[in-house]
């Protein structure tokens, strides 16, 4: 075998000319002059399909307020990380925004586990954290204010979810969900709504998310008898479940996450097995100017909640921070209530409102994802949700309230 | 700038703790353990728990956590005992994935998936967010200092000799008269216990952990560590830390720094470059940055 070794001193003083390329090249990148906001999105890993989406809709936003003058003259400056969807990765990128690009708000964090990891930095340096995970945990930490969540917590998504199916007449109702932080809840949820209009959850499994087969889950299934199976879990082991219980026979009605069966399940699933399966997710406003914009400017396809969400996060904190005295952390995180809720002039983007909070007039945001009006723990109030039911092959729209 | 350099510096101490540990059950005696982010979760677990729910003080909790990861080191020992290679392989890494099922599992005690947040650190929150980091660097570079000088004297003992020479042959070390069992017992107790203790300073210095913070990617990084700083030499395992940590947070502003690619690109690149440079490394320093340097390796 050739041997190409290199010296022990060489290696090192490589590894030590790398070092001070990389000390260089962080310097020469790192100008604080511009307003800087720090986006975190999951660019690989789990949140992958959903990471590169949110940070398009931030960017756009970004550009825009730009091109309408920036916030009080200074031009703004949209820093990202990739958190990889890993909470040890996301730290790490969170403390490089905030350390080194000293970014005024991080928004855009998915994954209920990063956010939470990445929380304490926020509040202990003072930096506003705008985020779609919807873990009930993550608004009761001590953050001091510093959260704000524009996904409707776990609690209220499957509060909204049963009622609806109470209202549409579901009474024997089976639960089966994957291991995550709102199984438990959602079942508490779901027992308490159900058994106070008369109807029952007569079964409940957690199973692990990465299972491929289900047998004696669809038996116990079966052997309950429910008119309505609740599917809370993921892409992965939803399609395996919706395919078992198809060859079981189960005819009833059978209710999901709209994220648990996205559209490309289509691609995976026979159409006999997915019509009339039923999903529901936090819908974004879809006749509002904002949504439609956003969807226009991401040509013609589809905008997922997260986009939208994000869209309306980097939009507070331009907003915010054109309101407050200063533009700092603290500065947006007290002002930012004060842009989006309230009897302020209506707008729905970043280029009229910067226009109106210059002239000094109070202004109302309300975004692509909704009215984005915060209670005082940071949990968003009054979502839209939506649910649509498959039939060949694709979604048609059932009903958004 | 400075904060983002002593907390990236606090994590590389973290990796390097991790890399000691790594080093004695993999580097000296040679059993190939990609559970380690098992018994970091162990260490991290109960550390946690103990500090939040029993109120333990932290140095205690510290201490805690090496104890319960060596304990399950040693049991962990004891099960694998006839296996090699592959095969160890294969279950220390499965021992990993149990330790992370458990966690995600049994809520009354881990909060499953949710994590335990609010974990204590030193005079966090009485001094500001940077004279914490310091705090931090300081505990955690002495630990890497007091785990280094024991290891490498370990490693210099007769003890780390017959360790070696497990490594090298388990029947010729068996044939010379050594308990080849009792040996690889206390190897994996030790390793477990450095890893236990660098798995609770990491815990108390994020303030929060869940199971999915135990996932493999950490077991990649850490061997990783170690394959690039050089397997069996203590040295090597800090120096080897020290390097990953520069190539995960170096490439981050590499890649910013190329223009004309898309964010999801840049992202991809950056994971490219990383895999790239350690095969680059072990392809041109298959021995890694500081070799193990042995009388029977002096002169081949």
């Amino acid at each position: 075998m050739m041997q190409t070794n290199l010296g022990r001193r060489a290696a090192l003083l490589g590894a030590a000319g790398a070092a001070s390329a990389f000390a260089i090249g962080g310097r020469a990148f790192a100008q604080t002059q511009p307003l800087v906001f720090g986006a975190l999105p999951p660019l690989t890993g789990a949140g992958g399909p959903y990471g590169p989406a949110m940070l398009r809709a931030a960017q756009g936003v970004v550009e825009a307020a730009n091109s309408a003058g920036g916030v009080k003259g200074r031009q703004i400056r949209l820093a990202f990380e990739d958190d990889q969807t890993n909470p040890d990765a996301g730290v790490r990128g969170a403390r490089k925004l905030i350390d080194v690009d000293r970014v005024q708000a991080l928004m855009g964090t998915w994954a209920s586990s990063v956010t939470t990891a990445v929380a304490p930095l926020c509040w202990e340096n003072r930096v506003p954290l705008f985020t779609v995970s919807g873990a009930d945990s993550i608004t009761l930490l001590p953050h001091q204010g510093h959260i704000f969540r524009t996904q409707p917590n776990s609690r209220l998504q499957i509060t909204t979810g049963s009622n609806w199916l109470i209202a549409k007449g579901a009474k024997r109702v089976f639960h089966i969900a994957a291991q995550s932080p709102f199984a438990q809840s959602s079942q508490e949820v779901m027992t308490e709504r159900f058994s106070a209009a008369g109807g029952s959850v007569v079964g409940f499994i957690i199973y692990e998310s990465n299972k491929t087969a289900f047998r004696s889950e669809v038996d116990q299934i079966m052997r309950a008898r429910p008119d309505t199976v609740v599917l809370n879990g993921y892409r992965p082991d939803v399609t395996i479940l919706l395919r078992e219980l198809f060859r079981a026979g189960y005819d009833g009605r059978r209710f999901t996450f709209a994220y648990a069966a996205p559209p490309a399940i289509f691609e995976s699933l026979p159409n006999e097995v997915t019509n009339g399966l039923t999903t529901f997710q936090p819908s974004p406003d879809l006749n509002s100017t904002a949504f439609n914009r956003l969807k226009a400017s991401f040509g013609s396809t589809d905008v997922d909640p997260y986009s939208a969400q994000v869209h309306d996060h980097a939009s507070l904190a331009i907003l915010a921070a054109a309101k407050a005295a200063e533009a700092t952390g603290t500065g947006i995180r007290d002002a930012v209530r004060s842009i989006c809720q309230g009897d302020g002039t209506k707008v729905d983007n970043v280029t009229d409102g910067l226009k109106l909070i210059a002239a000094g007039q109070a202004v109302n945001f309300e975004g692509a994802s909704g009215p984005c009006e915060f209670d005082e723990r940071g949990d968003i109030r009054g979502t839209k949700f939506r649910y649509d039911v498959a039939e060949g092959g694709r979604y048609r729209m059932l009903e958004l309230a | 700038m400075e904060a983002y350099l002593v907390a990236m510096l606090v994590f590389a101490g973290l990796y390097a703790l991790m890399a000691l540990g790594l080093n004695v059950i993999w580097g000296l005696a040679g059993m190939v353990n990609l559970g380690l982010v098992g018994f970091v979760g162990l260490g991290a677990y109960a550390s946690a728990l103990l500090t939040t729910k029993l109120f333990w003080p932290m140095p205690l909790g510290w201490a805690a956590g090496a104890v319960v990861a060596a304990a399950a080191g040693a049991g962990m020992a004891l099960i694998v005992a006839r296996l090699r290679g592959d095969y160890l392989a294969i279950v220390t890494l499965g021992f990993a994935e149990v330790i992370r099922l458990v966690a995600s599992n049994e809520i009354w005690l881990t909060n499953g998936t949710d994590g335990i947040s609010g974990i204590p650190g030193p005079w966090r929150g009485d001094v500001s967010p940077q004279g914490f980091n310091l705090i931090y660097l300081g505990i955690v570079w002495a630990a890497v200092a007091v785990a280094f000088i024991l290891l490498a004297r370990l490693s210099h003992s007769p003890f780390g000799r017959v360790l070696r020479a497990i490594r090298e042959d388990e029947d010729v070390a068996a044939v010379a008269g050594k308990p080849v069992l009792w040996f690889k017992v206390r190897a994996f107790t030790i390793g477990a216990a450095v890893l236990g203790a660098a798995g609770a300073l990491y815990a108390h210095y994020n303030a929060y952990i869940a199971p999915e913070g135990f996932a493999p990617l950490l077991t990649i990084y850490i061997v990783l560590a170690l394959t690039a700083g050089g397997v069996g030499a203590m040295r090597g395992a800090i120096i080897g830390a020290l390097f990953v940590m520069l190539l995960l947070e170096g490439t981050r502003f590499l890649s910013g720094a190329i223009p004309g690619v898309s964010p999801v690109q840049k992202a991809a690149l950056r994971e490219g470059a990383i895999a790239l440079s350690l095969i680059l490394l072990l392809r041109f320093r298959p021995q890694g940055l500081i070799p193990e340097t042995t009388r029977t390796k002096a002169s081949p």
